[in-house]
């Protein structure tokens, strides 16, 4: 259970990026999180894992609040958070094995990390997350010879490596071609189904929310303005959270 | 009024009154760097210097056999009243010098000839009076197409004396090639060493200025934090962990020297030592295992790294101790390869001389470390007021450390009268201070430890670059005395800040995406930087590392002039002495080097990247 309580943040500049924002997340609840481009989505989910310092309120996984978690307890609790983003922040001039395995870092030995030792079951279950996500064989290859597709499977095989037991997934979308989204929210629909990963993703099109949401919390400007089902976002709930300008599109 | 400020006619008087400041300003600058025209055509100067860019067209590099046949002309100080020409007829030549006399250095003497083969060159040397005066060379002369010299001379200074002195004109007859030009022997020695002074330069620079240029790039130290209490525990851990490093080392240094009385004893410790090491490492739980440790476990694997280390150090010294003679040895009889002989001599040397420090530099970095954790886990372990109690404890002791240590260096600068006034009793009270103001900070609080790091990093840095490295070898001149190794020093430290800075610029334009991915993987700081920033920065360091080396290869030509070896050395001597053609050699060298180094760096750049 995923408890976010009366969270804000506000950045150094003066922008409130979050309002006091209060919701749960049950184990193996698929939550789309919806809201125009600068409402707080981003920054809510990377408050969680502390990619981002929120300014007030506590966010808690189980017994551990995450919030306020420090050094080396705050690794031990991020390793447990997989995340995957829109730009799918791989590391370009390595190799897809050495991205993948790179979820393990948390886990490995620090020393023989550096010096690229990983232990043979990592490397074992590096091969069977690349294959589930079917793109073993491109294992050798260097990261920024895969096409965007490929290259958002690489970053959750990564994520799956860290045996997540929340995934929280930053618009994984947002930057493919619209024929590709669906092979990609499968295989969160599958981790979120078969493993039973809590999954926390921002999206932008109302349909893939329908599609793939078990629920849905939408935000604008930094606040909550809806916590339900998926379905119950007709016309007149869109024109809430998107302004009355806003058309559905898709 | 605000339309008038941008109407047409403000706009003019703008433009006058700029034009008219612009005039003063290079009016006063022509006065301020002294142009002067008429001193450049001064014909004496115009000559010197046509005679300068004609020894410079023709460098000196091979070494002649040279025939002559010489014609002295007497020469009188001081001149009579009347002063006369000799004149002196010479196999079909005929010379004459008016006058034959010279009373001051300012006065022109001429010679002309008449019957020489046409184009003949030679030059004129002044033979002081004395038998054992060494002549000196007064000018060069070459003959016309019709055979005819003219060369106006003055004597560099002028002895009165009764005793014979000469002009000689000394014609140079024939002359071959019998091979190199001392000046070329000694640029080729001299360039090898500037570009080997660069190499070492530039790399011992760049392993210095990567971990550098991390804690100065401001993207990966803005999320290094820390609460009050780490931060003070660990400034007190310094002190701790320089008096166990020295106490290890002297104890390792004294047991060392024992065995090394009997040197086969020390070939018997190192294997011993090194199996050992290797047993402490192989036996028992992986030391790579990454699976939880129990208590009992971990003081097991702490115990078993912590002789793993003792023992590699304790090698580290006896190998060091074994080497000096055995380099020495080497160097005798290794022939041509003499020189790896005296590379295991050096290395030994440093290692002795450095151990002491090496090991006091590991012991202070392992205690901060350990200083850190166990701070700030003491913290977050107490509660409430008796956390704030240890909180203010830590910020006395550190607070008190680090004013102890700043009187302490000061003390060496300024040698004070009575050291206490600058270092216990500031450092008591200012602790006293800042615990108090301590009580008011929240112990969890995270301070910007890695800004204030990378604050002090980057002024370092900044100062060391301001310093030009000529300065810089000018000090190392003093302390290492004169030569390359003054030389390497100087570029060492001006590669480590050029490189620090252009680095850590380099870091922070990389993607940030990388780093948060790593980071969200819950890598510490270490493994982020390995594996999201190394791979994104390898490119530029390595096209940043050649491109120093050719700034390096440069700037040594110009810290020889201060003494710091390398061919400036040579060539400033050269040039003082008025040597053109020999200096001409090596400046031909060095733009030849720089190209060669330039285009060198440009293919392995294009390769690598």
């Amino acid at each position: 259970m995923l408890r976010v309580k009366n969270l804000s943040k506000v950045y150094d500049d003066g922008t409130v990026a979050l309002r006091d924002v209060s919701f749960e997340v049950p184990d193996g609840e698929f939550l789309t999180i919806i809201g125009l481009s600068g409402s707080g989505k981003s920054t809510l989910l990377r408050c969680i894992n502390r990619l981002i310092e929120p300014t007030e309120g506590e966010i808690w996984w189980n017994d551990t609040k995450l919030s306020h978690v420090t050094g080396e307890e705050l690794r031990r609790a991020r390793r447990k958070i997989g995340m995957i983003f829109q730009h799918f922040n791989l590391v370009d001039r390595s190799t897809v094995l050495t991205n993948v395995l790179s979820g393990r870092l948390g886990y490995v030995n620090p020393i023989a990390s550096v010096f690229g030792r990983f232990p043979k079951n990592d490397l074992e279950q590096a091969y069977r997350n690349l294959e589930r996500v079917g793109i073993r064989e491109k294992a050798q290859n260097r990261a920024d010879e895969l096409s965007g597709g490929q290259r958002q499977r690489v970053g959750i095989a990564r994520a799956l490596m860290q045996e997540p037991e929340v995934m929280l997934a930053d618009e994984p979308v947002a930057s493919l071609d619209p024929a590709l989204a669906h092979s990609i929210m499968r295989y969160l629909q599958q981790i979120n189904r078969e493993d039973g990963i809590t999954v926390l993703c921002s999206l932008h099109f109302l349909d893939l929310v329908q599609q793939y949401g078990t629920r849905a919390i939408a935000l604008n400007e930094g606040q909550l303005v809806f916590d339900g089902l998926p379905r119950e976002i007709d016309d007149e709930r869109f024109k809430d959270i998107y302004g009355q300008e806003a058309e559905r599109i898709g | 009024m605000k339309q008038n400020k941008n109407g047409p006619r403000w706009r003019l008087l703008r433009n006058i009154l700029l034009m008219v400041f612009g005039f003063l300003l290079y009016a006063y600058a022509v006065q301020a760097t002294e142009v002067n025209l008429r001193r450049p055509l001064e014909p004496q100067r115009q000559e010197n210097l046509v005679n300068m860019l004609r020894d410079l067209a023709r460098p000196e590099l091979f070494a002649y056999e040279t025939e002559t046949r010489s014609v002295h002309l007497t020469l009188r100080t001081p001149c009579p009243d009347q002063p006369l020409a000799t004149q002196r007829p010479s196999e079909g030549r005929l010379i004459t010098l008016n006058p034959n006399c010279a009373t001051t250095p300012q006065d022109r003497l001429t010679l002309v000839g008449e019957g020489f083969p046409v184009f003949a060159r030679g030059s004129l040397r002044w033979h002081p009076p004395g038998d054992d005066a060494t002549p000196r060379q007064l000018t060069t002369f070459r003959a016309d197409a019709q055979g005819n010299v003219n060369v106006t001379f003055t004597l560099p200074d002028v002895r009165i004396s009764d005793e014979p002195q000469t002009i000689e004109v000394r014609e140079l007859v024939g002359q071959r090639i019998i091979g190199l030009s001392s000046a070329s022997i000694v640029t080729w020695e001299r360039i090898l060493e500037t570009i080997f002074m660069a190499l070492v330069a530039s790399t011992i620079g760049t392993l210095i200025a990567v971990p550098l240029s991390f804690i100065a790039a401001r993207n990966l130290m803005e999320t290094v934090k820390g609460s009050l209490g780490n931060i003070m525990a660990t400034i007190i851990a310094i002190p701790i962990g320089s008096l166990v490093g020295g106490l290890v080392a002297s104890f390792l240094n004294q047991t060392t020297l024992q065995i090394m009385t009997q040197p086969v004893l020390g070939v018997g410790a190192v294997v011993a030592g090194a199996a050992a090491a290797w047993g402490l490492i192989v036996f028992g739980r992986s030391l790579l295992d990454s699976r939880p440790l129990t208590g009992s476990e971990r003081i097991v694997t702490q115990v078993r790294l912590a002789g793993v280390v003792l023992l590699t150090l304790f090698n580290l010294l006896l190998l060091a101790y074994l080497g000096l003679p055995a380099g020495d040895w080497l160097r005798d009889n290794l022939g041509f390869f003499g020189f790896l002989g005296n590379l295991v001599y050096v290395l030994s040397d440093f290692t002795r001389l450095l151990f002491p420090s090496l090991v006091g530099l590991a012991a202070i970095l392992m205690a901060m470390s350990l200083g850190s954790r166990y701070g700030d886990e003491a913290i977050r372990r107490l509660e409430g007021t008796s956390a704030r109690l240890l909180t203010a404890l830590l910020t006395f002791g550190g607070t008190a450390v680090f004013i102890y240590g700043i009187g302490l260096g000061l003390n060496w600068l300024y040698q004070f009268e009575n050291l206490d006034n600058w270092t216990t009793s500031p450092a008591l009270i200012g602790g006293a201070v800042a615990a108090l103001l301590s009580l008011a900070v929240p112990t969890e609080k995270q301070l910007p430890l890695g800004m204030t790091l990378y604050a002090v990093v980057r002024a370092i840095l900044n100062t060391l670059r301001s310093i030009e490295p000529i300065i810089l070898a000018v000090i190392f001149v003093i302390w290492v005395g004169l030569g390359p190794f003054a030389g390497i020093m100087a570029l060492t430290i001006h590669s480590i800040a050029d490189l620090g800075k252009l680095f850590s610029e380099e870091v922070e334009n990389i993607a940030d995406g990388p780093i948060e991915a790593i980071t969200a993987t819950g890598a510490n700081k270490m493994q982020t930087i390995v594996f999201a920033v190394v791979p994104q920065i390898i490119p530029p360091y390595i096209s940043f590392i050649f491109y120093r080396w050719d700034i390096n290869v440069r700037l040594s030509t110009i810290i020889g002039f201060v003494g710091g070896g390398g061919i400036g050395y040579v060539l400033q001597q050269n040039v003082n002495l008025l040597l053109y053609r020999r200096a001409s050699v090596m400046i031909i060298a060095i733009a030849l080097v720089v190209s060669l180094l330039d285009y060198v760096s440009a293919r392995l750049r294009n390769r690598l990247i």
